[in-house]
């Protein structure tokens, strides 16, 4: 396996990655790749890490063997990973803590951070007001209004929630408009990137702080002597995935898949399929080479998926250079299966998947029968499905859902306890 | 040199833009080919951007926009500016001479670095076009005087240290910052941030053109007819 294929040889993953960047924001960058290297080498970084990731974060997170599913699936031994179990509900934490001691340690005050769905504003949200920093979440104005829960959440650990109201209003443009801010401000002001891409050097932070993920999966499966196959993880901008994927990526006896955002069908703008299908070009969108939904002149596409993690044009570098190298195998998943695997978790293993991640239980239900019942597939659960309860619930159960938001309104309106709404005296 | 987005507020009006620049003393046109994600652009470019791509301006309706332009002024150089993707996609060399076609005569394309521009520079100079790259004053000193080095005829420099659009002071520190870019004998474009005469009056004592960009672009987002406002404005900077 060439070495620029796990981790990058001066910004790049073979053909992929590298810092395609305006001069602007080419010194924080370069600062920051400068800092990264000697910070992650120094015991007391590391120390302060650990201890906050043990006793903040609730590290490590267990690996479950699921029984019930193992048994209906009918092939190989189903393990999850309960990343959703890390404090804030998904991987996204490992990160964020991780970048934010980091630009403490550059002396920076302030944190800016870009999100989608919000785990990521909310996993930097916390990281801060536990650390003692600034933060400002840049967020589009229509995950901003789909997303309220999340947003809510980030105001009450303190952060500023921007809504970002150019383009497309959704996760490229809060990306666009964080890197305008840090072009500006960086002298005080670190950027979290929340997944493993953009300009190099954040694919490497951010795969270095998740890979985490996958030591554990790797001590425990010793530790157990649990035979691992397969590893399945969800694909949005790649972060859960590489996290879980990097110390196994030199070892040919596991297979690592990953499952991308099927959507509602397999044409251009009905889904999020960068590796899977022939949709994706080769291109160079907000600062790195990979694969995009971009069309003929470059110009990027609208995505879709139930899913807003995985709602994204791009795909990490390093992920794209082992897809195409045939190390990663990817897979795509429909909405709707998507959603069948919520309910195969949650009914049979008490398990709540967030929708990313039962991208990944579906991509495992599909090839469970493909193996020996001595073969483990570990699927990484990267975030619990709280989160998703406006999304599920006027899927499962639209008309109980309806009745609860309008009582919820009416008594907002009227000002009144619940205990004296008209609804508790019907 | 003054810039426009080809297609914004539309086709028409664009070409009419233009056409009062040059009326109002532009000696170059930076014209801007529209994509989706300009992140090294403020929010009016960005938003104006979003108005010519909802009109169907991507890059060869943009094109033909610029060629329009250059038939109507054929002494008055047009640079284009884009992003790399726009270049990338359909292939560098073969981006560089679809713009050759439309009557261009330079490429700025600030996210494809220098020293790794997917042979943007070597397509250019086949097509005896240039390649004109974008300083920062927040560049370290090394890095600025490689790129000053490179033998680059013009060096675009942005004078503040974030996105164009807010306003630039101009002091010692940005005369220090232009002194380097020029030192390899590049002619020196500065802008970024230019809002009035007495701003552009104090610049072009230091620089071979003065850039003007989104205090255009201001005008037609709030009044999308106002080309006699751009070319008062164009005059007020030229100072003719």
């Amino acid at each position: 396996m060439a070495k620029s294929l796990v981790e990058s040889d001066n910004g790049f993953f073979d053909k992929f990655g590298g810092k395609y960047v305006a001069e602007i924001i080419r010194r924080p960058l370069d600062d920051l790749e400068e800092a990264f290297n000697k910070f992650i080498k120094d015991p007391e970084f590391l120390e302060e890490l650990h201890v906050i990731q043990r006793d903040y974060i609730g590290r490590e997170t267990p690996l479950y063997y699921a029984p019930t599913a193992t048994e209906l699936l009918g092939g190989a031994q189903i393990y999850i990973k309960l990343e959703g179990l890390a404090n804030t509900g998904a991987h996204k934490i490992n990160n964020a803590i991780g970048q934010c001691l980091l630009a403490k340690k550059m002396g920076k005050t302030r944190i800016i951070a870009e999100t989608g769905a919000g785990q990521h504003g909310l996993a930097t949200a916390a990281a801060c007001a536990k650390l003692g920093l600034e933060c400002i979440v840049y967020m589009g104005e229509v995950d901003v209004r789909r997303q309220q829960p999340n947003v809510a959440t980030m105001e009450l650990y303190g952060a500023k929630v921007v809504p970002v109201t150019s383009g497309s209003r959704t996760l490229k443009d809060a990306v666009n408009e964080a890197m305008r801010d840090w072009a500006t401000n960086f002298a005080t002001t670190h950027y979290v990137l929340g997944s493993a891409l953009g300009p190099a050097p954040f694919p490497d932070i951010v795969r270095t702080f998740q890979s985490i993920i996958g030591e554990e999966v790797k001590r425990q499966a010793a530790e157990r002597n649990i035979d691992i196959a397969a590893i399945v993880a969800c694909v949005g901008g790649g972060s859960n995935s590489i996290g879980v994927f990097t110390p196994f990526i030199e070892n040919p006896n596991v297979r690592l898949i990953g499952a991308e955002a099927g959507g509602v069908g397999p044409k251009l703008g009905e889904n999020a399929a960068r590796m899977v299908g022939n949709a994706a070009k080769v291109g160079i969108v907000q600062g790195y080479k990979s694969k995009f939904l971009v069309d003929d002149d470059g110009q990027s596409q609208p995505t879709r998926s139930i899913s807003a993690g995985l709602d994204y044009m791009g795909i990490g570098p390093q992920l794209a250079a082992l897809g195409e190298c045939g190390r990663v195998e990817f897979t795509s998943i429909l909405d709707k299966e998507a959603l069948e695997a919520v309910n195969f978790f949650a009914k049979n293993e008490g398990i709540l998947f967030a929708l990313e991640s039962s991208h990944a239980g579906a991509a495992a239900m599909k090839i469970a029968k493909e193996f020996p019942k001595d073969k483990a597939i570990i699927i990484n659960m990267s975030g619990r499905g709280d989160k998703d309860i406006f999304i599920t619930s006027p899927v499962f159960r639209p008309e109980k859902w309806k009745e609860f938001l309008a009582a919820e309104l009416k008594r907002l309106e009227n000002n009144e306890d619940i205990h004296d709404a008209e609804i508790m005296n019907k | 040199m003054s810039h426009l987005i080809a297609g914004f507020p539309d086709g028409e009006t664009s070409v009419a833009i233009a056409d009062a620049l040059v009326k109002g003393g532009a000696s170059i046109l930076e014209i801007q080919l529209a994509f989706s994600d300009p992140s090294a652009d403020g929010p009016a470019i960005q938003t104006a951007s979003t108005v010519a791509l909802e009109k169907g301006y991507s890059t060869k309706q943009g094109l033909e926009i610029v060629k329009k332009i250059h038939d109507m002024h054929p002494d008055t150089p047009i640079y284009i500016m884009t992003y790399g993707s726009l270049a990338f996609t359909p292939g560098v060399e073969n981006f560089v001479k679809m713009c050759k076609d439309a009557g261009v005569s330079a490429c700025i394309i600030p996210d494809l670095p220098f020293d790794n521009d997917e042979g943007l520079t070597a397509a250019c100079a086949k097509y005896g076009m240039e390649n004109i790259p974008v300083a920062a004053p927040s560049m370290t000193q090394a890095r600025l005087e490689e790129m000053a080095s490179k033998g680059f005829k013009y060096i675009y420099a942005a004078l503040r240290a974030g996105t164009t659009g807010s306003q630039t002071v101009i002091d010692q520190a940005t005369l220090d910052f232009l002194d380097t870019v020029g030192k390899g004998g590049a002619k020196v474009l500065g802008g970024f941030g230019i809002r009035t005469g007495e701003q552009s009056k104090v610049l072009c004592k230091h620089v071979h053109a003065v850039v003007a960009g989104s205090v255009f672009v201001n005008i037609m987002l709030k009044d999308p007819k106002d080309t006699a406002g751009v070319e008062a404005k164009a005059r007020e900077l030229s100072g003719l």
